[in-house]
């Protein structure tokens, strides 16, 4: 049972951890905290299928196969955060953190009433690479694939933008306008291109977590931005404001008390899930507010 | 032509003026201080000429081309350098990676790659440490280090605000030392801010002397030290 | 003697005046002049004056914003009717009650009242968690606690009822008492505001460093302005749900929350004035909206607008105010009457 629970914690976690990274790369480079990222997923899922109200989706993009279908749905979040990075927050560039984030809230209400009035308000069911919910026996357990090739993307994800940040051009001025916008400028880098890539990447992201939740659940709903946001949220402030190695250490834990709390809660609990784990991270923040993997140097010193 | 026009700088904050009709110009290879006492708006200038601050009007030249209005990244780009009151280097990335954020204006890799190699040669505890984290350097170093990666991005016109800020007189002397020997080196223009009149009269060269968001002298920085303007700058009635 | 600081202090003290009397010669017009549909609507914009002006009390002196007061409305809302809804309902439709909650049957002032504690002993319990945090990470802690609370009202079935409606709340809300509730929340606000502890966390924003080292003790004053806050969308809450006579957990989560913030960006969030403004700006663009939304006829050519697009253009006008115009149509000014007349007056009593 341990070993299912495993997989389960690593699989979810590994998911969360996309969704906070999402927000932390552009909180890191902007301070902006995208309250739109929900809508980010939520945008990229309904880009699979074709505008109707129907309670059954007809897969548009989304029928094409996997190795097209891939890319096509990250260029088309990175897309759509660099045009929303264009359109709403460039404008914004010099104001405060709060204008920021309000107008990032107001973005995702925004786009989700747009989705509103595209698809309707009904759920839909759609159907994506079904096959992948195919039960795989790993040593005593039996795994679903989709979880198996979760777990894998995610890794191979993390690494390759760790390489990247760590040693490509982008990646090095990218963690040097996280640092210190203003002097990353005075050494000429381009302020327009490292904000533009990390939303791209943000976007991309979303994307990702987008295809998982679609293959997962089956479902199509336009509010089902807001509960994974919510939990990336989290899971950043948890890690530390502006840490990306927080971010996903946080949400890799996150994911592991949620599926431990989904294992071992009472079944009359069960439904309760969710506010035990927002209590668990107020708890947490009470401990420590700056977050368990803050920067350096995270609180002014008085 | 000069390296650098300065004409009619002003700058605000909100209500606040820091800096008002500032006017000069400085030829290649020349070596300036900017003095005056607290507030007087020398940070604010320097900033204003490399582009770093907003809220700045006036006409900024560099090589004759006309500068003012663009982007900090843009004025880089066009030969100047700025090293910040501060330091303001990133503690979290390496040494080496530090020097490395300014060199993406340069087309040139093998350019690069001997500059790095000259800056390890001029500054033997940077190639020590080059892949420490930035932020455990001591301050001394840490200035080396800022002057250094300035001089990554091959510009012709530097910028230093305040130097000697948080560092013992000897440092100081060594900091200085190796910016001249630079400056002679690879004949680089520099405009630098010195609290200390002394110590700029001493190491020699022209001074601007501010005062109230002014430039209200121009000369040579031993003849200001004997003179009763530095003292009046310093301690006498507001205008 | 009457001093500078004097007199901006009566000059201040006319705004809350100032605010509630335009509200009465509104109630006014609209009780004489109007029909129900005016009535009910200037009823929901004066609950939400109650609401907004006391969320502005937090959220406008501390500057952080909080995604989580339509929560104490939720809290408010059920609490009062708890203590208003016939025992014999409550028996049957939330046997989960506490025995003493379900026999309750109280008169509705002191109920909503009860609310307005409720949430405010809330507040107090999980402000000492939330507002420890540094402005940004706070916000997304409170919306943490939204959706908590949300989950939790969502799911305990036997005493909120779940994500049925509770209905039968008594209908009380007239313009009237509307007015008497929002009042209060700007008479409160405007105390606030002026008391020690309101320009304490006003300065402890600007720099919080600089604040500390004054031995302002920025927690604190954040803690008593959330409490304050949280009462009066409490009690809001409360009058909402017994506007309606229905309540249910959704009411009070997404849509509640962006409205607040909406009326609060569009008026200006840094002046009490500037949030009944935006109260007043949004009700009325909302409300023709709505009609639009209805279908409405051009020169005999009948069109509406989609569902949904009431708040696709509330959001892109919040986009575009806080673009252009960042502080909001007041720009962060009070109404007031100047301190030239205050002085006038001033004078010809002496």
């Amino acid at each position: 049972m341990t070993l299912q629970l495993l997989f389960d914690a690593l699989s979810l976690g590994g998911i969360y951890a996309i969704a906070a990274l999402g927000i932390a790369l552009i909180f890191g480079v902007m301070k902006l905290v995208n309250f739109a990222h929900g809508q980010f997923i939520a945008c990229a899922v309904f880009a699979l299928i074709v505008p109707s109200a129907d309670a059954i989706a007809t897969l548009g993009i989304g029928a094409l196969p996997a190795p097209l279908l891939i890319p096509v749905v990250l260029a088309l979040g990175a897309g759509l955060a660099v045009a929303a990075e264009a359109l709403v927050f460039r404008p914004l560039r010099h104001a405060s953190p709060v204008s920021l984030m309000v107008a990032s809230f107001a973005l995702g209400v925004l786009l989700q009433n747009l989705l509103l009035v595209t698809y309707g308000g009904r759920p839909k069911a759609l159907s994506l690479w079904a096959g992948l919910g195919a039960p795989v026996p790993v040593l005593n357990a039996q795994v679903p694939l989709l979880q198996l090739i979760v777990i894998g993307a995610v890794a191979v994800i993390l690494v390759a933008l760790a390489l990247m940040l760590k040693r490509s051009r982008l990646g090095l001025e990218m963690r040097a306008a996280a640092e210190d916008f203003g002097m990353a400028r005075l050494l000429g880098v381009r302020a327009n291109r490292v904000i533009a890539g990390a939303f791209a990447l943000s976007g991309a992201l979303a994307a990702v977590v987008a295809l998982v939740l679609v293959a997962q659940t089956g479902v199509a709903d336009v509010r089902m931005g807001g509960a994974i946001m919510l939990i990336a949220f989290i899971a950043t402030v948890v890690g530390g404001m502006g840490s990306l190695t927080g971010a996903v250490a946080a949400g890799l834990m996150l994911g592991a008390v949620s599926a431990a709390l989904q294992a071992f809660l009472p079944p009359e609990a069960r439904p309760f899930r969710d506010a035990f784990l927002y209590a668990l991270v107020i708890l947490v923040l009470l401990i420590r507010p700056q977050g368990l993997f803050a920067p350096a140097g995270a609180k002014p010193r008085v | 032509m000069s390296k650098l026009g300065v004409f009619d700088m002003a700058v605000r904050y909100g209500k606040l003026t820091a800096v008002t009709g500032a006017s000069f110009t400085l030829s290649e290879g020349a070596r300036v201080f900017l003095t005056g006492p607290n507030g007087a708006g020398k940070s604010s200038l320097l900033g204003a000429i490399a582009g770093a601050v907003r809220t700045a009007h006036g006409r900024v030249e560099i090589d004759g081309e006309i500068v003012s209005g663009r982007g900090a990244e843009d004025i880089a780009r066009h030969g100047l350098s700025m090293v910040p009151e501060g330091r303001r280097i990133f503690a979290g990335l390496s040494v080496r990676e530090n020097l490395l954020v300014g060199t993406g204006i340069r087309p040139d890799r093998e350019a690069v790659a001997e500059d790095l190699e000259t800056v390890y040669a001029a500054f033997p505890i940077l190639a020590e440490r080059r892949h420490a984290p930035a932020g455990a350097l001591s301050g001394g170093q840490q200035q080396m280090l800022a002057i250094s990666r300035a001089l990554m991005t091959n510009p012709s016109l530097m910028l230093v605000d305040e130097p000697s800020l948080g560092l013992a007189p000897k440092v100081v002397d060594e900091v200085y030392e190796r910016l001249c020997a630079l400056q002679d080196l690879r004949r680089l223009t520099l405009l630098i801010v010195e609290q200390s009149a002394t110590r700029a009269a001493r190491v020699g060269g022209r001074m601007l002397l501010m005062r109230g968001g002014r430039i209200v002298a121009d000369g040579d920085a031993a003849a200001f030290a004997a003179d009763d303007l530095l003292a009046e700058a310093y301690f006498g009635d507001p205008a | 003697m009457t001093t500078m600081h004097r007199l901006r202090r009566l000059s201040a003290a006319t705004t809350p005046l100032i605010l509630i009397a335009a509200l009465a010669l509104l109630v006014v017009a609209v009780m004489v002049l109007g029909d129900r549909a005016t009535q009910r609507m200037a009823t929901e914009a004066l609950i939400r004056v109650a609401l907004v002006a006391g969320f502005w009390i937090f959220a406008g002196n501390s500057g952080v914003i909080s995604f989580g007061h339509a929560a104490f409305a939720c809290v408010g809302a059920y609490t009062s009717a708890w203590l208003t809804l016939r025992p014999a309902m409550k028996g049957l439709l939330l046997p989960g009650l506490p025995e003493w909650l379900a026999q309750a049957h109280w008169p509705v002032l002191p109920a909503a009242v009860a609310g307005g504690l409720a949430a405010s002993v809330l507040a107090l319990l999980t402000g000492a968690a939330i507002l420890r945090l540094s402005g940004i990470a706070a916000s997304i802690a409170t919306f943490a606690f939204l959706a908590m609370v949300n989950a939790i009202w969502s799911n305990w079935t036997t005493v909120t009822g779940g994500t049925s409606s509770v209905v039968g709340l008594t209908r009380y809300v007239t313009p009237w008492v509307a007015l008497g509730w929002a009042g209060a929340a700007i008479l409160v606000a405007a105390l606030y505001a002026q008391s020690a502890s309101g320009l304490a966390l006003r300065a402890s924003r600007e720099d919080e460093v600089a604040a500390a080292a004054s031995g302002i003790d920025r927690y604190r004053h954040r803690l008593l302005a959330y409490a304050l806050s949280a009462f009066f969308c409490g009690a809001g809450g409360a009058l909402a749900g017994h506007a309606i006579g229905v309540i249910n957990p959704d009411a009070f989560y997404l849509s509640l929350t962006f409205l607040m913030l909406a009326m609060l960006v569009v008026g200006g969030i840094g002046s009490l004035s500037g949030a009944v403004v935006g109260v007043l700006a949004v009700t009325l663009a909302g409300e023709v909206l709505l009609r639009l939304e209805g279908g409405v006829s051009v020169a005999g050519v009948s069109f509406a607008l989609p569902p949904g697009s009431q708040e696709i253009l509330i959001a892109a006008a919040m986009i575009l105010v806080l673009v252009f115009r960042p502080d909001g149509l007041l720009a962060g000014r009070e109404i007031t009457l100047s301190a030239r007349r205050v002085a006038g007056r001033e004078r010809k009593q002496t």
